[in-house]
């Protein structure tokens, strides 16, 4: 689908939402603000611009910035394979809105970016960590998080992981 | 007359001796340091949910030999194959025979309600 | 508690006894299936007819760590595995070895990470480090020897692990 369609279908839904849109090796890319996020979403999973698969959510920590994260959410159409990134900026602390009723696949994408990046998703049916264990300490994709972790000069020991061991 | 058999004889209870004297010195001579990890049932690492011991419906026993009877057929068509071009029109008449009285059989099961789960 | 608690002294008795269970040890190491990463790779090789572990009487690969009395920690150990490991360990039968195989096993390799095990003998006692990245079938082969060397140097009711109780 045009970029053109897709940035009309947005404006009509909710205006002034779409705050840069690019191109990017032959990918389009907008950036929407963070106020009606999830209204935006909705409008490209619809049946105008029809975007029904989300391949990917990733989340990039940009430290110095002002509002820290970026979040890409990568999105595919099945019915002519045109795929379209949609770029959100949150701030550190900044509850994002989980897309996950509106793509099942979201789920365990923002439990991964939850998990690394530390970002919150409000809504999300089940925020739990994925990669890492229940009781870690931190987020480690955060680019203040110590490669080594925070206890590395210490003797590991299981029962920081689970304690049943 | 039976006196030839005796080697046979022999061999079963030295086969018979040497299981059971090796499971038993293994026993007595092995350390055994039993604590609660260890005595817990073992879930590739993980720690086991729920009961461990579940019972399994018996309508599995008949889907299970089932499975086994006609896939065991499979494993006579493969020679069959191979030396088929040898054989001539005499191994093809044979084998229709073979697989005819099968599909009877397959009919049979299945008029019969065997394969029905419910 | 076995006999073998009770076979302590240097007389005749003890000392053939312990040859014989030593002799039978060292030539039946049953290693436990169990495999992290790429090292694997290379301990699957080591069993195959090129380089024929069978030769050293290791071939059976036991799927239950209840009969085996080898546990060869084949690959990067992260810390979210480190529960499992120690559990598979702690379930196997005494008495028991273990190799850390390749480097990441030994001592964390090129992983130093917040999510990997610096080294299992943080978590269980190792006997034999073979190190590589990952160590050829050849080096497996050479671990196994020297456990069996080692298997052949112990005292009934002695071994290390059994005196000093730590395990629990």
């Amino acid at each position: 689908m045009e970029l053109n369609a897709i940035v009309n279908a947005i404006s009509e839904k909710c205006p002034g939402s779409i705050l840069k849109q690019t191109e990017n090796h032959g990918i389009n890319e907008i950036t929407v603000s963070a106020q009606c996020f999830y209204e935006v979403m909705q409008t490209l999973q619809g049946d105008g611009c029809g975007f029904d698969m989300l391949t990917d959510v990733v989340g990039i920590d940009r430290m110095p910035r002002a509002p820290r994260f970026d979040l890409l959410y990568v999105l595919l159409s099945m019915k002519d394979f045109s795929r379209l990134i949609v770029r959100l900026e949150a701030g550190e602390g900044q509850e994002v809105p989980s897309v996950s009723s509106i793509w099942h696949s979201a789920n365990w994408g923002e439990r991964e970016v939850f998990d690394l990046m530390g970002i919150n998703f409000s809504n999300h049916p089940d925020l739990r960590r994925i990669l890492t264990w229940e009781n870690f300490d931190g987020h480690p994709l955060r680019k203040d998080f110590p490669l080594e972790g925070k206890d590395f000069d210490k003797p590991f020991d299981t029962k920081t992981v689970k304690d049943y061991c | 007359m039976l006196t030839e058999y005796l080697p046979i004889l022999y061999i079963m209870i030295l086969a018979v001796l040497f299981g059971a004297g090796t499971v038993f010195l293994s026993h007595i001579l092995g350390p055994k340091r039993p604590f609660k990890v260890k005595e817990e049932v073992y879930e590739c690492g993980l720690q086991s949910e729920g009961a461990q011991y579940a019972q399994t419906p018996v309508k599995f026993y008949v889907i299970a030999l089932l499975f086994l009877v006609f896939d065991l057929e499979a494993v006579f068509l493969y020679p069959w194959a191979v030396y088929y071009r040898n054989l001539g029109i005499f191994g093809f008449v044979e084998m229709m025979v073979f697989l005819l009285i099968l599909l009877i059989c397959y009919f049979y099961v299945w008029k019969k309600g065997a394969l029905e789960w419910d | 508690m076995g006999l073998e608690n009770q076979l302590v002294g240097d007389n005749v008795l003890v000392t053939s006894m312990t040859k014989l269970v030593n002799w039978g040890r060292a030539n039946s190491v049953w290693p436990c299936t169990f495999g992290l990463a790429c090292c694997a790779l290379e301990m699957i090789a080591s069993t195959l007819a090129n380089f024929d572990i069978s030769r050293f009487g290791s071939e059976v690969f036991r799927p239950s760590p209840r009969q085996s009395d080898l546990i060869i920690i084949a690959g990067t150990l992260t810390k979210k595995m480190s529960v499992m490991v120690k559990r598979i360990y702690d379930q196997m039968a005494d008495p028991k070895w273990v190799i850390a195989m390749g480097a990441c096993a030994s001592c964390g390799g090129v992983f130093k990470s917040y999510s990997v095990v610096q080294g299992v003998d943080q978590i269980i006692p190792v006997d034999v480090y073979i190190p590589g990245c990952p160590p050829r079938p050849e080096a497996v082969l050479a671990g196994l020897m020297k456990i069996q060397e080692k298997i052949l140097t112990e005292k009934l009711g002695q071994r290390p692990d059994v005196l000093s109780g730590t395990l629990q």
